[in-house]
């Protein structure tokens, strides 16, 4: 065969992809799965720890009983939301880093309840709906750059997670810092917390907040005109333009919505993870969420009801992984800990990135075009 | 020096469970300050007691809650001890639902039976470093000195109290032994961090741009950066000792940089913290209740040659630094400190014997308006 | 290098070739291409123009046949190894970085990866070779700053740089101004006079006078015609080209079931006169296409209810802006366009559809189909808002859905699994047809119809043909743009030509011989028409 070199490596990555990608899918994510433990306990056997025992901890850790479980998916709840913010936008042909940002924003708006006082449950829901708000209202500025300029959304909303971190430092740091507590801003009152759901756990009932949420983005994507209309946007922005959809309307609604989704994993942070309720200075519970969700968007497959399955299955990492640290004689430390855990997540997430790799840069170039033509557009609206 | 301290002990009054374990703060390890005292600490006091001992680091803020029930659900450990003010809130609410676990931390308060709170007097040792760095600036004529802060809460209060104080106290003395009134401003910054170094170095820097003698680092990591903005006026300067100088923070950082730059360090040893309170409890004498260490308790102190020494050995132990460098570091330092009149520290150790046998009382501030107070009676050059 | 003693520079012997999907792109096919002459290539879209030169390049080998020098049997492993040989290529889409300069450009074409660049030598050859050939180009511009014809400039000096003997350029004229053109020209006689041979392919008969010294002419992968060009005529030419036509059953009735269509499609319009403003009224419509060229400069035309009229031409003399423009999809410059009165013309597509039009892309793979989405997400696109389709909150009503994919599935004969197939697994043919059924569900006014049947075996593209007739029997206007001259004849009540964005002729198919047609789409303008 005469071929050109790129194109013969193109080729061959294209095979690498379609075996990768012809799996079943649980079959191929406990393949993947099965991968990264491997790993992982070579990386642990390879410095001398013990990666039988390791795991046994880890595994206890995470759903060895109740107490356990409910660790485990009270670490999972506000990866669900920081997941389904990736997942809509990459649904709707968007590569979207920006959960981070939008939750730190979320974060702060939903400590600003405790600024007054409203009646229990009632106070809650306007701290939700503020962190809602607040996250959408980050997510504009990339969706307006991107619409109107043509900013690629990577670019913009890695910028604007920066500008958010430190905005988030300064708010913190000077306006609703606890005069008692600089270290911390002031806690948001029970009024407004998600009660417990299991005494002596983590768990409270923002873990029903996140299912719901998830439901609902699965109900809207698969079963409305709307998301119908995101989806097909994502996956040819040409042809659904062809089939009379706005793709501004879609890219700003999977934004808006991406946007209220992290900004319901801040409030699930600070309103639903004891003991705090409040944001620490330097962001420490709140750091990576964003990250992490992307993670987790990936190892569901970027579907909500696989988002659910895998932030539990991060949860118990979470929760598991810091059990490795004081079991038996030899405990992995936290650093090992961590590389283990990441060699496992890249094992996951790599048939998915694999399969979102060419769909997303198709999706790139259609939307490229598209945004390429905008001149014209205006010239011919004269 | 702290194995000499412990004492033989046979199986305790009550039954030890033999294992004891430190949780970190999230700045972890390899700070060379506090949570790398913490650890040091609880790990003499576990071997000289002959107990197990875990450390435990978290990820992230929201870890400490889950580690702590982690640790205590086992009810394996005769004591856990939390190293840092961070662990407080979460402190609490475990202390709560394990009443029968022993638990203990450092630099917070938590009201609970079941934990022994210590806090330093960070007042006095700062005093000590106010007081040398008044009068080394009113020595070399420089018109301040420096205090490059973290994020501003209470503990960090104690400290700059006890600077203003030192300062006032230096200058007084200073005009007493030479006869002139040297006119030295406090310039200090609070920079809302406790891990950006390069915001510490950018503080440092504007402070000696307005004549800082040096800078007093209390905010842990951040002394990297104000070590690293004072060897650079030194290589501008073309001057090798002298001011500006530098000084560190809870640990002995004299020997940092070489030793070229750190005239003293404002000690608080949280490893004799972490090692009283593993000691309570094999003796034990533990009970819940705050429990405070000043320069009477040895928890507190100024850097003498003896605790430089140590470090140097806890550096070359810890593979930072090796051998080779211990007499380069003690040579360089001595350089340092000689570029000072004996009589300057002299009035330092006057100072301390004075805390020490109390005529002399450092005030110290836990709230604002306490603060407000003192940099009200100690000016310091403010209007 | 070639042997310039020889008569021949390159010899290709019998070569046919199969694609592997079965098409047959070139069948037993002779060339030689001679030192000091400049060779046109001329043909239809999909005569096998660019598979020739792609095998005589090395970019594809031939299924049978071989290609000889004088120094016997050359095989490429790729376009490098053709270069190394002597032979060059310059495509319609150039190979530059856009970022880059002209030096930059050159330079990284000669380098093998992982070696450094040598700009300043690069530099040197390329002043040398703009003092022998005239052609000059900025060297120290970004090329995406320069204009067209220099880009294609600097494509050329990047061939010329590699001491090339035979240059292919694929037609070259399509994206020049015509002083370019001039300068394009004068800069290929030269090197024919260097003694260099050329290969030109195009489809323009103009240009085949104006430029060359011999003139092939393939015709659906067979080589009808080698001539001197001083010998052979225009309208021999044309006739060439565009071949006697082809005999096909045509036009007859098809029968679309009972209830053929969604039950609003049965409406037929009646006695509607081919005078006054069609169903569709175009304006002189001046549209621009992507590098911002008057792609379409000013047609007019009227589509009546109850008739085909069909676009003839050669792909890319402005079918595709044309369409796009009138289905919302592309912004016009100037002129009016209206659908049964109402102006379309800075609408949405969505805005569009709903004045009764029914869009079938001459993309389907692009426009037509969200691939990885099913039958029945597929069915509903573009109708997703529909009542019948959607409750309230915009909730989609799947059940309804579903039975109607399997509707259309039966009407149209879509060969599928089920209506949540996904339309990647499903063939061409059944692709077309569901897109086909999709908008013919729309009970349209008017059809626009773009390349319906590329690609398509023969009984799926008759199929659609029949659909089209017979939906011009109930009475609909259709528009149907096609690069198959048999079809749009075939099918077509009238027919305009179009070359360059205008239409050459407008007449009835019976009116036009095949040697008129072939010259129309050739440019050349016919006495009597304009």
């Amino acid at each position: 065969m005469t071929e050109v070199g790129p194109g013969r490596r193109f080729r061959l990555l294209r095979g690498a992809h379609r075996t990768l990608t012809g799996l079943s899918p649980a079959f191929e994510s406990v393949l993947a799965g099965l991968v990264g433990l491997l790993v992982g306990a070579a990386i642990m056997y390879i410095w001398g720890y013990d990666p039988w025992r390791a795991y046994f901890a880890l595994l206890r850790g995470a759903y060895g009983g109740s107490y356990e479980w409910a660790s485990s998916v009270a670490r999972g709840v506000p990866l669900v939301f920081t997941a389904l913010t990736f997942s809509i936008c990459l649904r709707a042909g968007m590569f979207n880093i920006g959960a981070e940002g939008q939750l730190y924003i979320g974060a702060v708006a939903a400590v600003t309840v405790a600024m007054f006082k409203l009646p229990s449950g009632l106070h809650l829901v306007v701290g939700l709906v503020f962190a809602a708000l607040a996250g959408a209202f980050w997510s504009l500025g990339p969706a307006i750059l991107k619409l109107t300029r043509g900013v690629h959304e990577v670019i913009s909303t890695i910028m604007f997670n920066w500008i958010a971190r430190f905005l988030v430092f300064y708010m913190v740091a000077y306006v609703l810092v606890d005069p008692h507590q600089a270290q911390r801003t002031i806690a948001i009152p029970p009024t407004a917390r998600f009660p417990v759901l299991i005494r002596g756990t983590d768990l409270s009932y923002s873990v029903f907040l996140a299912v719901t949420f998830a439901l609902f983005v699965y109900f809207l994507l698969w079963h409305t005109a709307t998301g119908y209309e995101v989806r097909a946007a994502g996956f040819n922005p040409t042809a659904a333009r062809y089939g009379g959809i706005n793709i501004k309307r879609t890219v700003l609604l999977s934004f808006l919505l991406g946007g209220v989704g992290a900004g319901l994993a801040g409030a699930s942070v600070v309103m639903g993870l004891p003991p705090t309720y409040a944001i620490i200075s330097g962001l420490p519970q709140l750091m990576n969420v964003g990250f992490d969700g992307m993670a987790v968007a990936m190892v569901g497959r970027n579907h909500p009801i696989g988002i659910l399955l895998a932030a539990l299955f991060f949860g118990g990492l979470n929760a598991g992984g810091r059990v490795m640290q004081f079991y038996g004689a030899n405990p992995v430390p936290l650093e090992m800990v961590r590389v283990v855990m990441g060699a496992i997540v890249l094992a996951m997430a790599i048939p998915e990135l694999a399969r979102m790799l060419p769909a997303t840069l198709r999706a790139l170039q259609g939307l490229k075009r598209l945004f390429e033509r905008r001149p014209h557009v205006q010239e011919g609206a004269k | 020096m702290l194995a000499l301290l412990a004492l033989p002990v046979l199986a305790g009054q009550q039954q030890l469970k033999g294992r004891v374990a430190v949780v970190l703060d999230v700045g972890g390890r390899g700070d060379l300050s506090f949570n790398d005292m913490g650890f040091k600490g609880t790990d003499e006091a576990a071997r000289d007691f002959g107990l197990e001992m875990i450390e435990v680091q978290n990820a992230t803020a929201a870890d400490y809650l889950p580690n702590l029930r982690n640790l205590a659900r086992t009810g394996q450990y005769d004591l856990i001890i939390c190293v840092g003010f961070l662990l407080g809130d979460a402190l609490s609410q475990a202390a709560e639902e394990f009443p029968n676990q022993k638990f203990a931390i450092i630099d917070s308060v938590v009201d609970a039976p079941n934990v022994m709170s210590i806090v330093f007097r960070e007042n006095e040792m700062s005093a000590l470093i106010g007081a040398l760095a008044a009068m080394a600036a009113a020595y070399h004529g420089y018109p301040a000195a420096g205090m490059v802060l973290g994020i501003e809460i209470p503990v960090l209060y104690h400290f700059e109290a006890g600077f203003r104080f030192g300062m006032d106290w230096g200058l007084k003395k200073y005009a007493e032994v030479t006869g002139e009134t040297p006119d030295v401003k406090l310039l200090y910054t609070y920079t809302g961090t406790f891990s950006d170094i390069a915001a510490g170095k950018a503080a440092t820097e504007a402070m000696l741009a307005q004549g800082a003698v040096g800078v007093y680092n209390v905010a842990g990591p951040l002394g990297i950066g104000d070590l690293e903005a004072i060897s650079e006026y030194h290589e501008n300067a073309g001057t090798e000792f002298g001011p500006p100088y530098y000084f560190g923070v809870d640990a002995n950082q004299d020997w940092m940089g070489g030793g070229k730059h750190g005239l003293a360090s404002g000690m608080k040893r949280v490893d004799i913290g972490c090692y009283t309170a593993v000691k309570s409890v094999v003796e034990g004498t533990f009970k819940g209740g705050v429990i405070s260490l000043g320069l009477a308790e040895g928890g507190v102190g100024i850097s003498k040659v003896q605790d430089l020494v140590d470090f140097i050995q806890f550096g070359i132990d810890g593979g930072s630094i090796t051998c080779d460098d211990f007499y380069p570091i003690m040579a360089n330092w001595a350089r340092n400190r000689a570029t000072l009149p004996c009589w300057i520290w002299q009035a330092v150790d006057e100072l301390e014997a004075g805390i020490l046998d109390g005529s002399i009382s450092v005030p110290t501030a836990n709230t604002v308006e306490e603060m407000q107070a003192i940099r009200a009676e100690y000016t310091l050059g403010a209007p | 290098m070639g042997d310039r003693q020889s008569a021949y520079f390159l010899k290709a012997e019998g070569i046919t070739k199969v694609y592997s999907d079965g098409t047959v792109a070139l069948r037993d096919v002779d060339l030689e291409v001679r030192p000091g002459e400049i060779l046109g290539l001329l043909g239809e879209n999909g005569a096998g123009k660019t598979t020739l030169t792609k095998i005589l390049s090395g970019l594809l080998p031939p299924t049978k046949g071989r290609v000889i020098s004088p120094r016997g049997p050359v095989r490429f492993g790729s376009p490098r190894e053709a270069l190394d040989f002597g032979i060059g290529m310059v495509h319609q889409h150039f190979a530059l970085v856009g970022t880059f300069t002209a030096v930059e450009n050159v330079a990284l074409s000669h380098e093998r990866p992982f070696t450094p660049l040598h700009l300043e030598e690069t530099r040197r050859k390329l002043e040398r070779l703009m003092e022998e050939s005239g052609l000059r180009v900025p060297l120290d511009v970004p090329v995406e700053k320069l204009a067209v014809g220099e880009q294609q400039r600097v494509e050329i000096l990047k061939v010329l740089s590699r001491d090339v003997d035979l240059l292919i350029l694929d037609e070259p004229t399509s994206v020049l101004t015509p002083l370019e053109v001039d300068e394009l020209f004068g800069l290929l006689r030269r090197l024919r006079d260097e003694g260099k041979s050329i290969i030109l392919i195009t489809h323009k008969l103009k240009e085949v006078g104006a430029i060359t010294d011999r003139v092939v002419v393939l015709r659906k992968g067979e080589l009808v015609g080698d001539f001197k060009t001083a010998e052979v005529s225009t309208e021999q030419l044309a006739q060439l080209m565009v071949g006697r036509p082809i005999e096909t059953e045509l036009g007859r009735p098809v029968e679309l079931a009972e209830e053929p269509l969604p039950r609003r499609l049965s409406r037929a319009k009646e006695g509607v006169a081919h005078t006054g403003p069609g169903v569709l009224h175009v304006e002189d419509l001046v549209v621009r296409g992507d590098t911002g060229e008057l792609a379409v400069q000013g047609v007019s035309f009227d589509v009546y209810a109850g008739e085909i009229f069909g676009i003839a031409g050669v792909e890319g003399n402005g079918q595709t802006e044309l369409v796009e423009a009138l289905t919302g999809l592309r912004p016009a410059v100037s002129g009016k366009a209206t659908i049964n009165g109402v102006d379309v013309l800075g609408k949405d597509p969505r805005e569009i559809y709903r004045l009764g039009v029914a869009h079938i892309p001459e993309d389907r793979w692009k426009l037509g189909l969200v691939l990885p989405f099913t039958l029945a997400e597929n069915a509903i696109l573009g109708v997703h808002r529909w009542e019948e389709f959607r409750g309230p909150f915009s909730i989609l009503r799947w059940r309804r859905i579903n039975a109607h994919v399997r509707n259309l599935m039966e009407r149209f004969d879509i060969q599928a699994t089920g209506p949540n197939a996904p339309a990647k697994s499903l063939s061409g043919g059944n692709q077309q047809k569901l897109i086909v059924g999709r908008e013919l569900a729309k009970d349209p006014a008017i059809i626009i119809a773009s390349q319906p049947t590329r690609g398509l075996d023969i009984g799926a593209a008759q199929y659609i043909r029949d659909i089209l007739v017979e939906m011009r029997n109930r009475g609909r206007a259709i528009l149907l743009v096609s690069a198959d001259l048999d079809e749009v004849l075939a099918l077509s009540d009238r027919v305009a030509i179009m070359y360059e964005g205008k239409f050459m002729a407008v007449a009835a198919p019976e009116e036009l011989d095949r040697e008129t047609i072939g010259m129309l789409m050739g440019g050349v303008a016919v006495e009597g028409r304009s």
